[in-house]
């Protein structure tokens, strides 16, 4: 009786019938997952809405506020032309920096510029990456060889040392350093690819599709690429928080995101002179950073789980041996 | 075996001077080298007579020549800042670079205990504190450490310098403590995930049913067996990373003001030093190649089963 309750569920309400799949139960299952996947949408939620939710503007400058530890609040002058100044009691959660800014919403503003080049730098390489890589895979031949004899250079070369390269060559700025990722790190999109379509263009699929007269492009398009989806969005995901690493690694060098447009890099930078003074204005932006890389990282792990079909099967087994365990004691 | 070295010598050769020619070209097609030599302010006179001083003005192919015919003869020319032969100011910098290197190696190299330790018991408590606590150090931007570090144990304790450099001897010890811990964490963390994983992927194969059915204690059979097979994925990653950190932690040489290949390439391009900066990419490259080459011979030493054709 119970179990024609729970499938007439399934079938009259879709919600019900998402939640019940064993995926989506494993994931609520699993808290490291959930909280991180959580803590990633609120950033980007951040980054997204800062210009209407910052508390303030990012760029106004209150001298006389400069330094204000977190949780504390100040009077703010909002208008200087008459006197005596209007001012305002305006409370800072994060604090403020050696200009009076805000904080809080200097950290969603850079969080924007953060996340764009960890995302954007990911399209950029990848896109790259995959182009190169399907035409070593499917044309082989000459193609392959010169292409893959360019990974082998480039893999050589230290990640650091290439994104300085460019930038010393072309100049820091904001397309610059998308620039910086695709050249950097293609190659390991490029190597995937490759190994996908080498095994794909033997497969009968493949071959049928030929003989009824398929042109390159379409195989290409409708055929090889909806297969490498799944290998290449995992790889993707955990590519970005090193991508936002090595962007606040530069950025922290000066050779990345330039003032007056700040990053969580640009702003670890600026802060290291007061360091002794205003340990919030280092400590903030590099927990910003970190916290976010390792929730990245930690959904890009149970995602690659999931996607491999074996490792999911391990993975949903293990989960619910423990759930049992937990219901038995 | 003679005749994989010998290809294998060559491939790698032939990608240090890959290496260089994509240097040369993004220098001289990509930019402009002149450009890349003065600042901003510079007129088109000095633009002009720079370019006659130093050859520019003489088609490519005869600059590719000469660029590639001074590399065989390792000479790049002075500095253009401090007026002294580059090569050597490179090679001065070497030891600093290795010494870090070596020191950061060693600390990330206790992952791999943690690693052995997290898949004695796949899933269990330990694994789960080790699985997320290597995720978070990986996470972690060293740059950022390294002013943590700066500003707990240097400013906040007194304990160690803050930065600097006193010579590699018994007396420079305290300066390269902490710019080693704030290299080694995304190293530990990978070596105690790779260290996890290949072992407990070992674990499941049939062998080690056998050798525990013969009576074998556990420790036995995760130390002489286990640990054996999986040491070459280990060997693998730590030649890998060791190969990283000979070409010269830049950020965290940095902020440590230490002496060392990675600081002078930032110098260098800072202040457009184009011989520096070209003898600093060469150096690099050949230091990985080296390294990789290294580590290659001990796979044959470690795995009798590979033999390279």
């Amino acid at each position: 009786m119970t179990n024609q309750t729970a499938t007439l569920d399934k079938r009259t309400n879709p919600v019900a019938s998402v939640l019940q799949r064993p995926l989506v139960q494993a994931f609520f299952n699993d808290p490291i997952t959930y909280i991180s996947a959580a803590f990633v949408i609120i950033v980007v939620l951040g980054a997204i809405f800062a210009p209407i939710a910052s508390p303030h503007d990012p760029k106004e400058q209150q001298l006389p506020l400069r330094h204000l530890p977190p949780f504390s609040s100040g009077e703010a002058v909002v208008d200087n032309t008459v006197k005596p100044y209007v001012t305002e009691t305006r409370f800072y959660i994060f604090g403020t920096d050696h200009l009076g800014r805000d904080y809080l919403s200097r950290l969603m503003w850079g969080g924007r510029i953060s996340l764009a080049v960890g995302v954007l730098g990911v399209l950029c390489s990848s896109s790259l990456g995959i182009f190169l890589g399907l035409a070593a895979g499917y044309f082989r031949g000459v193609v392959d060889d010169i292409i893959m004899r360019a990974v082998d250079v480039f893999m050589a070369v230290p990640l650091l040392l290439l994104a300085l390269m460019v930038i010393y060559i072309l100049g820091a700025s904001f397309i610059n350093i998308l620039i910086v990722f695709a050249v950097a790190r293609w190659m390991i999109y490029c190597r995937v690819t490759r190994g996908v379509v080498l095994s794909l263009r033997e497969q009968t699929f493949i071959e049928s599709a030929r003989a009824i007269g398929c042109s390159d492009r379409r195989i290409i398009v409708r055929h090889v690429l909806p297969n490498l989806l799944t290998p290449l969005m995992t790889l993707a995901t955990l590519d970005v928080p090193g991508t936002i690493l090595t962007e606040s690694t530069l950025s922290f060098l000066g050779f990345g995101i330039q003032p007056p447009e700040s990053s969580w890099g640009l702003m670890l930078a600026s802060g290291r002179e007061y360091i002794q003074t205003a340990w919030w204005i280092v400590v903030i932006p590099g927990l910003a950073i970190f916290l976010t890389a390792l929730s990245f990282n930690l959904f890009g792990v149970w995602m690659r789980a999931v996607s491999d079909p074996l490792q999911r099967w391990r993975w949903l087994k293990a989960t619910r041996e423990a759930k049992e365990a937990g219901v038995s004691t | 075996m003679r005749a994989y070295m010998i290809r294998r010598l060559g491939h790698s050769i032939f990608i240090i001077l890959g290496i260089m020619a994509l240097l040369f070209f993004a220098i001289n097609v990509l930019g402009d080298p002149v450009q890349l030599l003065v600042d901003e302010e510079a007129t088109q006179e000095m633009i002009d007579s720079l370019r006659a001083k130093y050859g520019f003005d003489r088609p490519l192919y005869v600059r590719l020549g000469e660029f590639y015919k001074n590399l065989a003869v390792l000479d790049f020319g002075k500095s253009i800042r401090h007026r002294i032969d580059a090569g050597g100011m490179v090679l001065d910098r070497i030891p600093n670079t290795f010494a870090l290197g070596l020191v950061a190696w060693g600390l990330g190299s206790l992952g791999i205990p943690l690693g052995i330790l997290a898949a004695r018991r796949p899933r269990g408590i330990v694994d789960r504190i080790v699985n997320v606590m290597s995720f978070a150090i990986i996470s972690i931007p060293d740059f950022w450490l390294a002013l943590m570090l700066i500003l707990l144990v240097s400013v906040q304790m007194g304990l160690l310098p803050t930065s600097g450099h006193d010579g590699l001897g018994p007396g420079g010890w305290k300066y390269i403590i902490l710019p080693a811990i704030a290299l080694c964490p995304r190293v530990l963390g990978r070596n105690a995930q790779i260290t996890r994983a290949t072992m407990i992927e070992e674990l499941g194969k049939q062998y080690v049913s056998t050798a525990r059915a013969k009576g074998l204690g556990e420790n036995t059979v995760l130390y002489t067996h286990v640990l054996k097979n999986a040491s070459i994925a280990i060997v693998t990653l730590l030649g890998a990373e060791l190969a990283g950190f000979m070409n010269g932690a830049t950020v965290v040489e940095v902020i440590f003001r230490w002496p060392g290949l990675g600081q002078l390439l930032i110098e260098a391009i800072n202040y457009r030093d184009l011989p520096v900066v070209t003898a600093a990419v060469f150096t690099i490259a050949l230091i990985v190649m080296i390294t990789n080459l290294i580590v290659d011979l001990i796979y044959t030493w470690l795995d009798p089963r590979i033999v390279y054709k």
